[in-house]
Order: C-alpha cells, then structure tokens, then sequence
C-alpha cells in the first residue's frame, strides 16, 4: 500500500492510497480495523463515516493542497485550482502533470487553449478595454492570457462576480478568453475588502466541498457539518450534530434496499402523476363487514372495527386473519399474465394499475411512519405521568421508546421496498423479494400492533417481536441492498 | 461603477454609428434617454434565412454595474423562434447570462443576437412550443416564422392561407395576435386551435 515518494516512475495512477494519507488520521483513531471489517459482514447497512466541523475539512483541504504543492513546486493557489478540477485527487493530478504540464494547465483553464504570444508594449500608457481609461502600463495585469486590465476593473470584476455567488469559476474579462483567475490573483485585488474576501472564501469552500466526492454536506436546516466517507456509497449517514440521516452518495433521503437511480425516477413518477394518486390520501375507509366508516389514527395496517370487532388489513380491506400466515400477499402486485396481448387502452389501464398498487403502499407506509410519531408522542405523556406517580422509572420504560424506534426504522426501510419492488423485472428473483417484503410486513404490522399497546403487552413478548422485525429487515437487506 | 457604464456606452455608441455594419443597414442603434441607461436596437434578419426581409426592434437596459454585468436585452417586435419567447420578447442566449465578459460590447451583442436568427439553438430553448415545432417539423417552423416575420416586421413574404385561417377564427369572435399563436402552436392545424381556443 506504501508508495514510495522518490520513484516517480513507478507512479501508477490506479493507486490512489497516496493521497489518503490525511484522511488515515481521520479514520484510525477509534475504530481497530478488526472490528470494521466484521460490523460490514454482519450489518448489511454498516457504514465507516466521519461528520467533520468546517474547520477540519478546513485542514484536510489544505494539507492535501500543500502536499500537492510541495511534490510539484506549483503555488499552493495552483494547486488548489488543479485539485479542483480533479475531484481533489492528488494522485490523478501529479500523473498528468508529470507527463504533460502544459496540457493539464491548459485543461484545467489555467493558461489558454494556445500559447499567448508575448506582446510588445512599445508605449508607456495603455487604453483599458473595459474602462476605456487611459492609464500608465504599471496600472494594468493579466492572468496567463495576453489580456490586460487595469487593475480597478479586476478588483471590481471581482466584487461583481463574488456578489452573485461565483467563485472558483471567475475567468478572464475578454470575450471568449476561458482562463481562470486563482484565488491568490483574486485575493490580491481585493486587500482592503474585508467582508467580500471572507465571502469569496466562504464560496470558494463550498465549491470545493461540492467537487469533492468524499465530502457532503449535511443537508439538515442551518447544519454546518460535513460529513466525510473514504467509500462513495448509497448508505446511510447520520449527522451527529443535527441527527439528519441521508444517503452518502445522492444526499437525498435514505432510500436503500432502492439504489440511488430508482429511487429518483420513483420520486420523480410520483411528482408527475399526483393528482392520479390524490385520492388515496384518504384517511378514512368502510369497515369490509359493517360498513361502518373507520377512521386511521395509528400507524398500524391491523385495523379492527370500533363497531363490530372485526379484524381487517387497511391496505387491502382483507380479512387479518389471512394475513397472519404464509399466504400473506397483501404487498405483492399479481400481473395480468396475458397482458401483452391485450389492446394499448388496456394495457395502459394495467400500468397504472401496476404503479397505484405499488405507490398506495408507499405513501401508506409514509403515512403510518408520522402516526407512529404522534403515538410515540402519546406514549412519552403516559409515561411521564406514570413515573410521576411512582409506576416505575424512566429507565424501566426505555424498552418501549427502543421498540417505538425499532419500528419506524423497519418501517422506513419497508417503504423503500415497494419502489424496489416496482422497477424489478418478473421471475424469481422478484418472487424471493416479495416474499421477504411480505414476511416484513407481516412482522411490522405486528410490532405496530404491540408497540400501540405497549403497556398491557408483556415485555418480553415485545422484546421477542422486535427481535423478529429486526431480523427479517436486516435479512432482505443483505440479500438485496447492492453497494 | 455607474459612472464606468455611462463612459462606455457613450464610447461604444459611436462605435456601433461609425460600424460598417450600420453603413450596411444590418444592425442600428439609438439611445432612448440622456443618461445612457437605455437605447433601442435593431436588427436586420439574415439573408437566405425565414427572417429576411424583416427588421427587429431590441429593448436594451444598461445596468448600473455594466460592463461588468450584461446588458438586459428583449425582443419589442414579436418573434417566432425557439430561443426567443413569442410572449415576452426574452432572449436565451449565453454571453446575455454567464458568457458575457467585460469586453464585450453593445456591438457584439447586436451581432450575436443576428447570428441567434441564422442558428437556432432548440436544446436549449426559451419557447418550448416553438422549440418543439423546430425539432419536429422545420418545415412548419420556417413558415410559421416567415409570417410572423412579415406580420410583425415587415417581411416581404405575404402567406395568404395562414392570413385565412386567421380570418377564420376572428370571424369566431378571437382576437387576431391570439388567434395567430393558437394556429402557430397546433402546426396551422384550424380544427385543434380551435378545439383548443375554446376549451
Ligand atoms: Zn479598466
Ligand atoms: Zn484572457
Ligand atoms: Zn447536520
Ligand atoms: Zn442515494
Ligand atoms: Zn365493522
Ligand atoms: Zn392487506
């Protein structure tokens, strides 16, 4: 894994160990590799991250960029620019530069696409294009262009650009002319500008966050956390500061066993076909037996009947008790075998049919997830009033806060399952998903039963469901869940 | 900052007058007030394009922080093209937004937005509907433009059966400009602007 500094020759390009010699500090210092190794066989989810303050990411950054400037004798302003337009990979840059300077200046918009030819200033004064202001030649500059400004247009070229919120991407001010100015060419221009200097940091920082594919940052409201990874996964990360979780490699909302392309094209099929699906957002449904009109108030699919006690499913207004067993296949969509022959009216009305089945249970499961909030609500006030009358103590009652938990993550991941679902191809593979879906559910469904009775049901019967829940969760996940 | 705008305006002003382009009657300039601060524009439409012939007033608004900023620029007479709105006059051009630089000039403005009309660019549109038309039939994208071009700007290329339907549907109770872009938009098709204007 070592690479040896001094042999320049022996570079390779695919061994990318060199530049993560910063991040070994990060990452070293409390976990033993042992134990990582073992977390990611036995937890399908298990992901080795960091959340990083500002200023540490601060100091990755710069170490990384004075390293880069120490191998290649470059200013550390060009080495920022070069790592930039690399993705921050170091190693990528000292092979390219090596084997071609020029061409990686070039690319990286440094110089110009062709050699600017020096030009001979043969009079003392010089007409600026911009300001049209004739000035004495030591008042004007150039980047590594021929183009010369006086040096009031840079700094107010710069005041301009740093104001909409350009930074690492401000170029030259000729016509055509791609060249970019570097941050100590920008910083030079603006000395007595204090708070425009602080802004341009604070973009140029944000731009390098967002070109660097191990740094996110956290999406929380006013989170300032940074969340770093060595691996580019679609795995869950959890900001310690604010406890937003996320995926690492999309930034968007967690979505496994669903990979980060489904998940988007779901969204996005939701967004555009909303008002087809409106009226699932119904709260209320008739009773399959009496009829009676059930309002859902708890997030448990096991409904049974104010009225007349019957049990019934409220996705699919079955019988409870067929639910209970193997032949629970209330998430499962049967397709019309002969579809393909059928006419394009009806095969249209199939695939709506189709999406309906699969976002009802979606956006059902979403629903479920905030009553299961509000019940969570509900339990932490009985508590409170119990321990108050000397039921017990809080730490005897933090079993069911840890079921309450348990179920929202096993539900959430349920969710999840049913754009899997959608977008999987028939045959077996798609049979095992759904049956495990099915067993899923199943046990979800009866944890949600239990934890809404949390005090009258016995502890350890609790204990043993979530145990189960837990179990069929993490089972679908490493079978299915592909990073 | 403002005082930098109103030297180069005045500056590039006469540059545009003096142009050769001006002596060709291919582009105009003329200032709208005293400050420096709006000027009207025209061009010509290019030759061997559905344009010809026709000559297009520009609104141009020269912002306090020009050149370092664009100038904002809007198409006054109507025009069907797909990176210019047939609403709004709205331009989609590149050095209008992020492309601009410093030393550019009303000039190469005026030239740019009569290269726009040589070379659409329909991937990157402002008019989705004429976008659209552009990509999927050139053919009734070329006409619809040519009579646009000489309703509104005086081209030369008179098309007496879009004047028709036209008629048609003023004689139904439409306003004309509205009954124009009903018919633009469904492909001079009578029956599907029809169906859509009284929807
Ligand atoms: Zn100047
Ligand atoms: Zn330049
Ligand atoms: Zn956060
Ligand atoms: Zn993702
Ligand atoms: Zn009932
Ligand atoms: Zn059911």
């Amino acid at each position: 894994m070592a690479t040896s500094q001094g042999n320049d020759s022996d570079m390779d390009c695919s061994d990318n160990e060199d530049c993560y010699d910063d991040y070994n500090d990060y990452y070293n210092d409390d976990n033993s590799d042992g134990e990582q190794l073992d977390m990611s066989k036995t937890d399908p989810e298990y992901f080795d991250y960091k959340c990083l303050s500002e200023e540490e990411v601060e100091r990755l950054l710069n170490e990384t960029v004075e390293s880069l400037s120490n191998r290649l004798f470059i200013s550390p302003s060009l080495a920022k620019v070069l790592l930039h337009s690399h993705e921050w990979n170091s190693n990528e840059v000292i092979c390219k530069y090596k084997e071609n300077p020029q061409q990686t200046l070039i690319a990286a918009k440094i110089d110009p696409p062709t050699p600017s030819k020096s030009i001979i200033v043969t009079s003392t004064y010089l007409s600026c294009p911009v300001c049209i202001t004739t000035l004495n030649i030591d008042k004007f500059i150039k980047l590594n262009c021929t183009h010369m400004f006086c040096k009031d247009c840079w700094t107010t070229h710069f005041e301009v650009q740093i104001a909409q919120g350009i930074s690492t991407a401000i170029s030259c001010m000729a016509k055509d002319c791609v060249v970019l100015a570097p941050e100590d060419f920008v910083l030079k221009h603006l000395q007595h500008k204090t708070s425009i200097r602080e802004k341009y940091q604070h973009f140029t920082f944000r731009d390098y966050v967002k070109s660097h594919p191990e740094l996110r940052f956290c999406p929380g409201p006013n989170c300032s956390v940074i969340i770093c990874s060595r691996e580019i996964k679609a795995k869950r990360v959890v900001c310690d500061k604010c406890n937003t979780g996320f995926c690492f490699k999309c930034g968007c909302d967690y979505h496994a066993p669903t990979d980060c392309q489904v998940i988007k094209k779901w969204l996005t099929k939701c967004a555009d076909d909303s008002e087809t699906a409106n009226y699932i957002s119904a709260h209320t449904k008739d009773c399959p037996k009496c009829h009676i009109c059930i309002e859902k108030n708890g997030g448990c699919n096991h409904m049974q009947c104010s009225n007349c006690k019957h049990d019934f499913c409220w996705m699919c207004l079955g019988d409870w008790k067929s639910h209970g067993s193997e032949y629970y296949e209330c998430s499962r969509y049967r397709e019309n075998p002969n579809i393909a022959h059928e006419s394009a009216h009806a095969q249209a009305r199939e695939a709506l049919k189709k999406y309906l089945h699969y976002y009802e249970r979606w956006e059902n499961h979403s629903k479920s997830l905030k009553l299961e909030e509000q019940t969570l609500e509900k339990l932490r006030t009985r508590i409170n009033k119990k321990v108050m009358s000397g039921l017990g103590t809080w730490i005897d009652w933090q079993y069911l806060f840890t079921a309450a938990n348990l179920l929202a993550k096993c539900r959430y991941t349920l969710q999840y399952t049913y754009p899997f679902a959608y977008y999987m191809d028939t045959g077996p593979r798609k049979e095992l998903f759904e049956y495990q879906q099915a067993q899923l559910e199943a046990e979800i469904e009866n944890l949600s039963w239990k934890v809404e009775r949390a005090e009258t049901t016995d502890r350890g019967d609790l204990e043993n469901q979530m145990d189960i829940a837990e179990k069929r969760r993490t089972t679908l996940l490493k079978d299915f869940l592909d990073v | 900052m403002a005082n930098i705008a109103a030297q180069r305006i005045k500056r590039e002003f006469k540059e545009v007058i003096k142009s050769e382009e001006v002596a060709k009657c291919a582009i105009k300039l003329e200032l709208v007030d005293d400050n420096y601060t709006e000027l009207r524009g025209e061009i010509a439409g290019p030759p061997d394009t559905a344009y010809e012939g026709g000559n297009f007033l520009l609104e141009i608004k020269v912002p306090e922080t020009y050149p370092f900023n664009p100038p904002k620029v809007r198409f006054m007479t109507r025009i069907w093209h797909p990176n210019i709105s047939s609403v709004t006059g709205a331009i989609c051009l590149d050095i209008l937004k992020d492309q601009w630089a410093a030393a550019m000039t009303l000039r190469t403005v005026l030239l740019s937005l009569q290269a726009l009309l040589s070379a659409a660019e329909p991937d990157d549109p402002q008019d989705a509907v004429v976008a659209r038309q552009y990509k999927e039939n050139l053919e009734m994208f070329k006409l619809t433009a040519r009579h646009w071009t000489n309703v509104y700007a005086g081209g030369p290329n008179v098309n007496p059966e879009c004047d028709e339907k036209i008629k048609r549907l003023i004689d139904m109770g439409i306003e004309e400009h509205q009954a124009r872009v009903a018919l633009s938009s469904y492909n001079w098709d009578l029956e599907r602007a029809t169906e859509q204007l009284f929807s």
